[in-house]
């Protein structure tokens, strides 16, 4: 990763387009992704968050990149790692604190659980937690928007490691042969688990580096750099909505910590971690507002809103009783019920 | 009422939902241009347009997720599987996203999707393109199961699964696929989850579904005929949802069941039956529940092979024998 | 075999020995009266099981005992007979020395049970079992043998091996019937809506369970079903029960002149219900409240009377059909309605409308000769009604010219009602209403 400091300047030499109100509102929507995912990591720390959950601290810039360039309408897909990307769509911290404890405000009542965080009504079309499944699904949204006409994209997020199974490549041959539009996105964090994702690739960018059997441009981006991120998404978002089909994007960055709740990252060099520490996208994104001349109290005024917003979710997380077991019993079916006998 | 074959029931089908509703979209290998390897889709194209019937690549998780994604933003597509044999290779997409989705977003979205697919041996394929597989979509919540045995019943409960909120595995049995039959004509519709008594009787109820009614029928006939024993006959129609009150009436006055199902041995839907009926029904019992399946192998592919292991109507009767004896 | 004090209704746990007419050493034929048995208000003949000689009369005149125990045993000539009364008799020392406990009923299957291991021996004795030499019982025959009081060994099976099938439990139970029918019984002392055959006394028999033994039952369909409601029901509304006692002298001055006539046109007995439905009826126009169901937290008025009439599908069971538009017929009318929906219920010919949108349910336990039930409100009801016993009684009979005391039909109305929808005044109104109309309207212009 010698190249993103580079690449960092030339984004904000490409960038010029972005306005201020823009650039407020990714450092916004970076610094919220931040405190909710730590806030998760704290609740898990006293316990109140049980079963698995995988963060993305580190990966903010990448959520809201794309969310903030996204249409309200258009459709995210992502994975199990994905309390960012719901929540860039307009998803309440309460409602997404409260499933990952299991209670009855949750966003999916405690029916989902933390890898599975969905918000249809906010075009969040769900989090998929076994690896690939997603992109054909969000293939098939694609074909829903460009068999209607409505001018929607999808959005589909996932990690370096889904590179390497097949739903991965059907999806994309499918998407380039029908000429969807849909967006692939690769959060390439370096690990597929445990594993360096080089170890297990044929190529170096496992993403971009297979876009070109499927006809597609290879595209890495620094995923490190909301600016970057934005301008990616714009342009990839502006191409799927001409009709000019889907594209695959390589986002290259990293999680600050393990894998999901059980794995302390101890296999990271701590050299490389501390690399990527000093380039969080946030505290990098704040430099870069101060030095385009936003005054630190416009800054602090976010960061001390957000921090108050959190608490307040986490109180009204903490007192939302548990759910009613009877939903335990609903809703298989469309008509609410779990009937398959007369 | 017209004469058509179980094949061209499938076209009929899919046609009259796609005329009704523009939101019926159809999507498989081999299904637009070709009118599919079975010709269960000959005219489609022509009639609705590229837009609306597509080819696709040999990719049944992309068939299956398109399907699902399309779903659950407004359309109601039909995907057709080859042989329902390849569900393994995208079973992912069935069993874990299509099937628990509603259930996990707290109802949030609805699948309504057909997956259908040509199913069972009898046609010699051998092991990989003539398994029954019915019973491993049963075994999953979330999923609606129909396998019809007679044209009309094809195009009725297909035309049912299109409309039906929920995703429904819709399993065309491959050997009845030149059978003809009666179809009412104009708009057929059969209601999903309702079991059909196909002949009446009163010493044993035989259950059977798709390509063993015919045969569960002729066991009947030879049963009345050289053995003096009266079997009412239950065409299944759908595992999920699964009529069982029809099930109780027949054995709650015969006092006996036999399931005749395809599925290998272990965990058939006849054991599920089994299951409710000695549950339920067991002070009604006149003796214990047989089924006859297929043994526990892979189907082999010489002719010879295959029929002698698929449940015949021999050893259909052979079972009632020993059972009402 | 062991001859048992029979249960003479759902609600009676204990019976009395009124009269033995055998004693010890006595020999009897099948079916021929053995004692007579008493309980609150009913008394019943119990004839014997299967011909053979007394060989013990265990209870004594005028003592009260559980339901289910032995009251005498009768020895069987034949020889497999005998061998099954030797285990009888085996049995029947444990029963005396270890008396049963609450009157509670042995469960058929215990019954079912010990035939089989009779079935076993009389299989050895006759050589007719299967391979491994027992005589097996399928499910359905266990149970129709217990429901029927029947022995297994009373019955030829012409399955294979000898096996007993269904068809020869229901033709046996048919035969028996068939053999058993006797003079008719005295007129039931309630407002039973049609004279029926005494129940067959095996039928009401609890069968005894080896003592000490539990034996688990699995319920069938309808008791499933009914179980649900009934705990439903009792889950869902604040039940209160009321009661009022009703002289019907004024209702027979019209009834017991008709009695003969009806029956010899209609084919069936002119009984107190039809009048009570009536009475019911017209008071329930003055209280529409009882005439409802509880929505959520409204009530709501129903504009017609649809009665539902419960009815015992001879002990398999009990349904409650509908009268729709009940309170739009006479005395005559309604006689014929719950007539003809309790003869079609119990063939099993009612459409399954007929058993829904009831708004108010007349039950009756009289033929048992019950004094009073606390019934269950059949929901979403408010309301059920419960007919018991009419029998005569001394009255104090209030006259201008001073008390005395005459003899009366009296019975008890008992109306349950749903503290809910309804306070307890206003279904006393009710119900002294329904007293009031029953005692003293003019009934000659309705039948």
């Amino acid at each position: 990763m010698g190249n993103t400091a580079a690449a960092k300047k030339t984004a904000i030499v490409q960038a010029p387009g972005i306005d201020q109100a823009t650039r407020l509102k990714l450092y916004r929507v970076m610094y919220e992704c931040r405190v909710l995912e730590q806030r998760a990591y704290d609740l898990f720390m006293q316990n109140l968050v049980k079963g698995t959950s995988h963060l993305a601290l580190g990966q903010e810039a990448v959520a809201a990149g794309f969310g903030t360039a996204m249409r309200s309408d258009d459709y995210t897909f992502c994975t199990y790692r994905g309390h960012n990307h719901t929540y860039v769509r307009g998803v309440t911290m309460t409602s997404i604190l409260g499933e990952l404890m299991g209670r009855e405000c949750g966003l999916l009542r405690g029916k989902g659980g933390s890898m599975h965080l969905t918000s249809v009504e906010h075009g969040a079309m769900g989090s998929y937690a076994i690896i690939g499944a997603h992109l054909p699904v969000a293939a098939g949204a694609a074909w829903s928007a460009q068999y209607k006409g409505t001018g929607q994209v999808s959005v589909c997020f996932f990690g370096d490691g889904t590179t390497n199974i097949g739903a991965f490549h059907e999806a994309l041959n499918f998407a380039v042969i029908w000429n969807l539009p849909v967006v692939f996105v690769c959060e390439n964090n370096l690990y597929m688990e445990y594993t360096p994702i080089d170890e297990v690739t044929a190529v170096k960018n496992p993403a971009a580096d297979r876009a070109g059997a499927y006809g597609l441009a290879s595209i890495v981006i620094d995923g490190n750099d909301a600016d970057v991120v934005y301008e990616a998404a714009c342009a990839a978002l502006d191409k799927a909505r001409r009709g000019d089909g889907p594209s695959l994007i390589e986002a290259h960055t990293y999680r600050h910590g393990g894998h999901s709740r059980a794995d302390p990252g101890k296999y990271r060099p701590d050299e490389e971690l501390q690399a990527w520490l000093a380039r969080d996208p946030i505290p990098m994104y704040r430099k870069r507002l101060i030095d385009l001349d936003v005054s630190e109290a416009e800054i602090e005024a976010i960061e001390s809103e957000t921090d108050a917003v959190i608490d307040q979710a986490t109180e009204e997380a903490r007192n939302s009783p548990p759910p009613p077991v009877d939903i335990a019993h609903i809703d298989v079916w469309a008509d609410g019920s779990a009937t398959w006998r007369n | 009422m017209a004469q058509l074959t179980y094949r061209e029931a499938v076209r009929d089908g899919i046609a009259q939902e796609m005329r009704r509703d523009e939101d019926v979209v159809f999507l498989g290998e081999d299904v637009a241009a070709a009118g599919g390897v079975f010709k269960t889709t000959v005219g489609l194209l022509e009639e609705f347009g590229p837009d609306r019937v597509r080819d696709t690549p040999i990719s049944e998780q992309a068939i299956i997720g398109a399907a699902m994604g399309a779903s659950m933003t407004g359309l109601r597509p039909i995907a057709e599987i080859m042989f329902s044999d390849f569900f393994a290779v995208c079973w992912d997409l069935v069993a874990n996203q299509i099937a628990k989705t509603r259930y996990m977003t707290d109802g949030q979205c609805s699948f309504p999707l057909v997956l259908r697919s040509a199913n069972g041996g009898g046609s010699r394929f051998g092991a990989q393109h003539s398994q029954s597989v019915e019973n491993w979509a049963m075994a999953i919540p979330g999923l609606k199961v129909v396998a019809p045995s007679t044209p009309a019943d094809v195009k009725g409960l297909l035309a049912a699964s299109v409309r039906d909120p929920d995703p429904v595995m819709f399993f065309e049995q491959k050997s009845l696929y030149a059978v003809k039959g009666d179809v009412p004509d104009g708009e057929h519709v059969e209601p999903l989850g309702v079991a059909r008594v196909v002949r009446d009787g009163d010493d044993v109820t035989i259950a059977a579904l798709a390509a063993m009614v015919p045969r569960a029928l002729k066991a009947a006939d030879t049963l009345a005929d050289e053995h003096g024993i009266s079997a009412e006959v239950i065409d299944i129609r759908s595992l999920v949802p699964l009529d069982t009150q029809t099930l109780f009436d027949s054995v709650s006055r015969t006092g006996r069941l036999v399931t005749v199902e395809e599925n290998p041995r272990l965990c058939g839907w006849g054991a599920e039956l089994s299951s409710i009926v000695a549950e339920e029904l067991f002070w009604d019992l006149e003796g214990p529940i047989m089924r006859v399946t297929t043994p526990h192998i892979p189907l082999p592919s010489a002719d010879a092979l295959e029929d002698a292991v698929l449940p015949s109507a021999e050893r259909i009767v052979d079972n009632v024998i020993r059972l009402v004896d | 075999m062991n001859v048992l004090m029979p249960q003479l209704g759902e609600t009676v746990a204990e019976g009395t020995v009124a009269a033995w007419h055998k004693k010890q050493g006595d020999a009897v034929e099948k079916n021929e009266v053995l004692l007579d048995v008493e309980t609150d208000k009913a008394a019943t003949e119990v004839p014997a099981p299967v011909a053979g000689v007394i060989a013990s009369v265990l209870v004594p005149e005028g003592k009260t005992v559980d339901v289910g125990t032995v009251l005498a045993v009768i020895e069987t000539d034949s020889a497999e007979e005998s061998e099954a009364a030797a285990e009888t008799s085996e049995e029947e020392g444990a029963a005396k020395s270890t008396p049963r406990s609450g009157g509670k009923r042995a469960s058929p299957a215990g019954r079912s049970e010990r035939q089989t291991a009779k079935a076993v021996k009389m299989a050895k004795a006759k050589g007719r079992g299967g391979k491994s030499g027992r005589l097996r019982l399928s499910p359905v025959v266990r149970r129709l043998l217990a429901e029927h009081g029947v022995d297994a060994q009373e019955i030829a099976g012409t399955g294979r091996d000898g096996r007993i099938t269904r068809k020869d439990v229901l033709g046996f139970v048919e035969q028996r019937a068939a053999a058993e029918s006797k003079p008719a019984a005295p007129e039931p002392a309630a407002p039973e809506p049609e004279s029926r055959p005494a129940p067959a006394v095996s039928q009401a028999q609890p069968p005894a369970g080896a003592p000490g033994e539990s034996t688990r039952v699995p319920f069938d369909r309808i008791r499933r079903v009914t179980a649900e409601h009934m705990v439903h029901s009792k889950s869902t509304s604040a039940h209160v029960m009321q009661a009022v006692e009703v002289d019907f002298s004024g209702v027979d001055r019209v009834r017991l002149p008709k009695r003969q006539d009806w029956r010899s046109k209609q084919g069936y007995s002119l009984t107190y219900l039809p009048f009570i439905a009536r009475a019911t009826c017209l008071a329930l126009r003055d209280y529409p409240n009882i005439n409802s169901s509880v929505d959520g937290d409204a009530l709501v008025l129903h504009p017609a009377v649809h009665l539902c009439i419960a009815v015992n599908l001879n002990f398999e069971g009990l349904v409650a059909p509908v009268i729709r538009n009940a309170d739009s017929l006479t005395v005559a009318g309604l006689a014929h309605a719950i007539h003809d929906i309790g003869d079609r219920a119990r063939k099993g010919k009612l459409d399954p409308d007929e058993y829904s949108g009831g708004t108010y349910t007349l039950s009756n336990n009289g033929s048992y000769g019950t004094l009073m039930t606390g019934a269950i409100i059949n929901q979403p009801q408010v309301a059920i009604l419960s007919v018991d016993a009419i029998s005569k009684r001394p009255v104090v009979v209030e006259s201008p010219t001073g008390d005395a005391i005459a003899i009366r039909p009296v019975g008890i109305l008992a109306q349950s009602f749903d503290h809910r929808a309804l306070d307890g005044a206003y279904s006393a109104a009710f119900l002294q209403k329904v007293r009031a109309l029953l005692e003293r309207k003019d009934w000659s212009d309705e039948v």
